[in-house]
């Protein structure tokens, strides 16, 4: 794409384009090698991403498995009208931002400060220790976590309510109450993936040139100045390429996870596209227009990767692509 | 002055080792109480509450998970598509990384960014059906590493490990007659083991997490990896997913569902303590390379 | 680092090596002999797979002549295996459907076999409760076999002793409820000297499905099964006033704080914990009384549990089921000729017969269960858990109904509740809707039932009053209920009609 223009540019001041096709071949040939390695995964997207993705015009269909893709009528943008005008769509909307920018705001950055706060202790033995138990909640599945949180806050004999009622005199249904909903996700997502979050960024760490502090001790920089100087810009473009990705699925809020901890007295903030869509197709497999949901999803995640993507180069990272 | 750094520095320390037991303590939490449930007679476990170590210890969960060869079966299954899934992952994924992490390699954006596009947009469940039978894959464990082979999200991140590596070390390589590939093979892979032990580590937790797609694309029940079964005997129990005729089934005691997890979960929890030594590696090679 | 490769190599080796003990390509290694009717079964799979080649599945190829190839389909996919199954044209020759919108609307389009005017040439399917096949039926013509089930389940289950040490009766008025939850969540009918029971206990689930606690106590005090048709008018359940003054009971419950206050995050499971542990007293439950006495005398030895049927003033009252736990359809798809339906219908009649009744409900004699005289002696759980139940929950059985199966040893308790269950079927509450198609339903019905049945909770839960409760029924009615009670209506004359 990027050699087309540079073509049929041939801006004057700069070199003729003839010259610039060669440079192009030349720089080809000199990259036989990288070309052939990269042909695998080219193929491999190709075959196993873009074939199926004629799939997205399930869309823009009514679609029925017995008809399949072929026999099944074309409806245009019937489904998005439909989910656009959905008396919940306000409601749908702003559940679904709102988790989202708090998971932005208050889980994203978790597994960083962890990560820091690891990078700090010396004692390989110790690190490697707390490493091993903090991310074993990943595997844990969300069943069994709100399982626990149940057993721990719920108003009938719960742990941590007992607790609270000797304390204060009073309980709190955090498990029912709307205002608890969203602290109640996003304390369970801290607490499941925090640690799993940690690997990538530790393993960042793991290139930062130890002499490099050494030499910032020696210069008697406090560890804040370490820490600000030499930890963080050593983690800065994986910080930066995974909250990019993040945006790309922005509007994703963890189907299972929701849909557990929905109550009657909590879906006015809980209930997000994921489990409407999932309460949609209860009754009847709404194919296309799960469908069209998802792909306004994508349409999002796309307009925030690419924006995001674009303020990083500004800023002269390096970004996604 | 001196005096007083060590003071802050202790304080600091102080505060972040106990902040981190605090943390470990309560992320192992759930693990312990599976684990205790587990170990635990039913009769004590039906009187409730949060039980982290068992007053009447009982194997009779453990017996019967291995009194049939069902699971041990599918625990092979799963435990064949991760090591040999992952092995596929990290060498198409490195083998498609590293040459996007050449700043001047023509076409290089226009790769990324398609790549990226299929972070967001697929085709869905029902077309990616059609081109794995049509690859002749289906009721094959290959239908469970093939399809996917390469993740746009780890390559992203390992092409971004990749071009932190300095120029200098692979021109030197070159100049001794490597091609790219030896490059790759011989200098960068090594450089690189923690960056490797994370993405093996990412992939391999992805391969024995799956069940939705071996249940899609292979029939016969026998090669179900654990993964389907454990959902079949947790997560159905809970009653979550709302289904009238499955009102009423006998459920396996919470004892034996918390022995299934321990046994379906442990094999692939042993998988990071074991990698960390790679990470503390990436350090020493890192050290000398400045 | 070359230590590291060889052990790569060898564990790559290892893992190759068990891969290959498995059959990877899916063929099956039965022995069957060369004119046994080969048979493809997409089943669901509820609890753990049953072990590969079976004793129970080897006597029911042996019995029927058949070679079957059952397909073991997980609960939580199956809808979805089963849509690329009829996208990619690969279902099985038999198939269990569920009875939903989805599948009717497929059996509408032709895919399936109608099986109907078929069925009187078969002994067993052509006198089965015709009942069975009307709650299958889709436009009125028949297209499966059902996978049969009772057809009204709920019983009132309760502590006999707490009830005699409180001399509490059982209930039969609303009032009679409330007295009686009343006095063992605040008599300790347990006599422990604390107050730590309930007289009854709900759980999240409480006001959905058949199961709905709601609609069996609003049935037993005369309301309807889930719609009343009056004048050919359809009204839901929830706008009749047996069921307003259930919920009024049950807010009256949670206001003085005599049933347990976090009932929608409770589920099920640990709802039966409460009950199992000697903490509750009372329930509507559709399964045997004396599973509950069995884990109750664990904690509790001198436990004593008694079952009733479901009663209110004008006697006995239930709703009913549906009946089936889904039903076996035949795809046009994969058999493509009469010839070979009718072969399929036989293997389901032969089902029926005696023999593999006893098969699939109890197993292999002197494996699964021995012959003591007049009973069948279980003789290991476990073994029957794993080989029998998936059958028994996958094929059609009768269970206890026929005669001709050699009854299980049980206790007093269970027959009794064995009793009730049979004869319930006379004092069952038809859902005159259960077999009415509407478009809006088959669109938004979940939708709909969410909006009432959270605002069920809020009302019990005094989160809203009468008023408040009135303006979620007319948000339900602007959100497509009225023109669901519509479209029923006309399904319904035009049912009439035919």
């Amino acid at each position: 794409m990027k050699q087309n223009v540079s073509i049929s540019a041939g801006l004057p001041g700069t070199k003729a384009p003839r010259g610039k096709a060669d440079t192009l071949l030349r720089d080809i040939i000199r990259d036989k090698w990288l070309y052939l390695m990269l042909l695998p995964g080219i193929i491999y997207f190709i075959i196993f991403k873009y074939v199926p993705m004629y799939g997205v015009s399930m869309a823009f269909m009514d679609y029925k498995p017995y008809t399949g893709f072929l026999g099944s009528p074309w409806v245009g943008f019937k489904h998005f009208e439909r989910f656009f005008s959905e008396p919940q769509f306000g409601m749908l909307f702003r559940n679904t931002v709102i988790l989202a920018v708090y998971n932005l705001v208050f889980f994203f950055p978790m597994p960083i400060i962890l990560s820091l706060m690891l990078n700090e202790v010396r004692r390989a033995k110790f690190k490697n220790f707390v490493q091993t138990l903090i991310y074993i909640p990943h595997f844990v599945s969300w069943v069994v976590v709100v399982g626990i949180f149940y057993i721990l806050l719920t108003t009938e004999n719960g742990i941590l309510n007992e607790l609270l009622y000797q304390i204060t005199g009073r309980k709190i249904a955090f498990l029912l109450e709307a205002e608890w909903f969203r602290t109640m996700i996003i304390t369970q997502s801290i607490w499941k993936e925090i640690g799993w979050g940690t690997v990538i960024f530790l393993a960042a760490l793991a290139g930062v040139d130890l002499q490099q502090y050494e030499a910032a001790r020696i210069d008697g920089a406090s560890r804040w100045r370490q820490l600000w100087h030499i930890t963080l810009p050593a983690i800065r473009s994986t910080i930066i390429i995974l909250f990019i990705l993040r945006l790309g699925n922005f509007l994703d809020s963890g189907f299972e996870h929701i849909f557990l901890m929905i109550t009657p007295t909590n879906r006015e903030v809980g209930e997000v596209f994921d489990t409407y869509v999932y309460t949609k197709g209860m009754t009847q497999g709404q194919y296309s227009y799960s469908s069209a949901v998802g792909l306004f999803k994508s349409a999002v995640g796309l307009v925030l990767v690419l924006g995001s993507n674009w303020l990083a180069k500004k800023f002269g990272e390096e970004g996604v692509y | 002055m001196l005096q007083d750094k060590t003071i802050g520095n202790r304080i600091f320390d102080i505060t972040n080792y106990t902040l981190l037991i605090l943390i470990g303590l309560i992320c192992v939490l759930p693990f312990v109480y599976v684990l205790a449930v587990s170990f635990t007679s039913p009769a004590e476990v039906a009187k409730g509450g949060l039980i982290l170590w068992p007053k009447e210890w009982s194997l009779a969960s453990y017996r019967y998970i291995f009194s049939t060869d069902t699971l041990f079966r599918s625990m092979l299954v799963s435990i064949y598509i991760t090591v040999v899934g992952t092995f596929i992952n990290l060498l198409f994924t490195s083998l498609m990384a590293y040459p996007l992490a050449k700043a001047t390699l023509r076409g290089r954006q226009f790769i990324l960014l398609a790549v990226l596009f299929t972070m967001l947009f697929g085709g869905g469940m029902i077309p990616t059906y059609f081109v794995v039978k049509a690859m002749g894959l289906t009721n094959s464990l290959w239908s469970l590493m093939i399809p996917n082979a390469i993740s746009a999200f780890n390559l992203i991140v390992l092409k971004n490990f990749f071009q932190q590596i300095p120029d200098g070390l692979e021109d030197s390589a070159r100049i001794d007659g490597c091609t790219d590939v030896g490059v790759l093979f011989r200098i960068v892979l090594p450089l690189s083991m923690p960056a490797m032990a994370t993405f093996g580590l990412f992939y391999a937790v992805g391969h024995w997490n799956q069940f939705f797609s071996a249940i899609l694309y292979i029939n016969d029940s026998r090669l179900y990896p654990i993964q389907v079964l454990l959902r079949q005997i947790v997560i159905l129990a809970q009653g979550s997913i709302g289904d009238t005729s499955i009102d009423n089934v006998e459920i396996q005691p919470l004892t034996i569902r918390m022995a299934v997890i321990v046994f379906a979960t442990v094999p692939i929890l042993l998988v990071y303590p074991f990698l960390q030594k790679h990470f503390a590696k990436g350090v020493m090679l890192g050290s000398v390379k400045g | 680092m070359k230590m590291n490769v060889c052990r790569g190599i060898g564990i790559l080796m290892l893992t190759a090596v068990l891969a290959g003990c498995g059959p990877v390509d899916g063929s099956k290694a039965k022995s069957s002999g060369p004119d046994r009717f080969y048979l493809s079964i997409g089943a669901t799979l509820i609890g753990e797979l049953p072990p590969n080649n079976n004793a129970v599945e080897k006597a029911i190829e042996a019995y029927t002549n058949t070679d079957l190839q059952i397909e073991w389909i997980p609960m939580s996919a199956y809808d979805d295996k089963q849509r690329l199954m009829i996208a990619a044209g690969e279902l099985p020759k038999l198939v269990k459907l569920a009875y939903t919108p989805d599948y009717i609307s497929t059996i509408k389009a032709g895919q399936f076999w109608e099986l109907g005017p078929m069925l009187k040439d078969y002994a067993h399917l052509s006198v089965l409760d015709s009942q069975y096949y009307s709650n299958i039926s889709v436009e009125g013509r028949i297209y499966g076999i059902p996978i049969v089930r009772d057809l009204g389940r709920a019983t009132i289950q309760y502590r006999k002793d707490w009830f005699d040490r409180l001399g509490l009766k059982v209930p039969v008025t609303l009032e009679d409820w409330y007295t009686v939850v009343h006095a063992m969540t605040l008599e300790d009918p347990d006599g422990n000297g604390k107050q730590d029971t309930y007289g009854m206990v709900l759980d999240k689930r409480y006001n959905q499905d058949v199961s709905s606690m709601l609609t069996r106590i609003s049935v037993s005090q005369g309301g309807p099964n889930k719609w009343l048709v009056e004048d050919n008018q359809f009204i839901p359940e929830f706008l009749t006033e047996p069921f307003f003054e259930t919920m009024k009971l049950f807010r009256r419950l949670y206001t003085e704080k005599l049933i347990n206050s976090d009932f929608i995050v409770v589920d099920n499971n640990e709802a039966s914990k409460i009950y199992d542990s000697g903490r509750a007293g009372i329930q509507i439950s559709g399964g045997n009384a004396q599973s509950w006495m069995d884990k109750l005398i664990k904690t509790v030895p001198e436990a004593e549990v008694d079952v009733v049927f479901l009663a209110g003033p004008d006697g006995n009252r239930l709703p009913g089921e549906p009946g089936n736990a889904g039903f076996f359809a035949v795809p046009k798809d994969s058999v493509k000729t009469l010839e070979e339906v009718k072969q399929i219908l036989e293997f389901l009649d032969k089902l029926f017969d005696p023999p593999m009744q006893m098969v699939i409900t109890r197993g292999i004699e002197d494996r699964h269960w021995s012959d003591s005289g007049d009973y069948a002696e279980i003789l290991d759980r476990t073994l029957d858990l794993r080989e029998v139940k998936p059958y028994r929950d996958l094929l059609p059985n009768l269970a206890e109904y026929q005669q001709s199966i050699k009854p299980v040893r049980q206790p007093e308790l269970y027959q009794k509740n064995q009793e009730i269950g049979k004869m319930n079927k006379e004092y069952v509450v038809e859902n005159p809707a259960l077999t009415l198609e509407s478009d809006t339903y088959r669109e938004k019905g979940k939708e709909l039932e969410i909006i009432i049945q959270d605002a069920e909770t809020k009302f019990i839960m005094g989160m809203i009053d009468e008023e408040g409760w009135r303006a979620e029924l007319s948000r339900w009615q602007e959100a497509g209920g009225s023109q669901m009670c519509r479209e029923y209506e006309l399904a319904n004359r035009s049912r009439a009609a035919e």
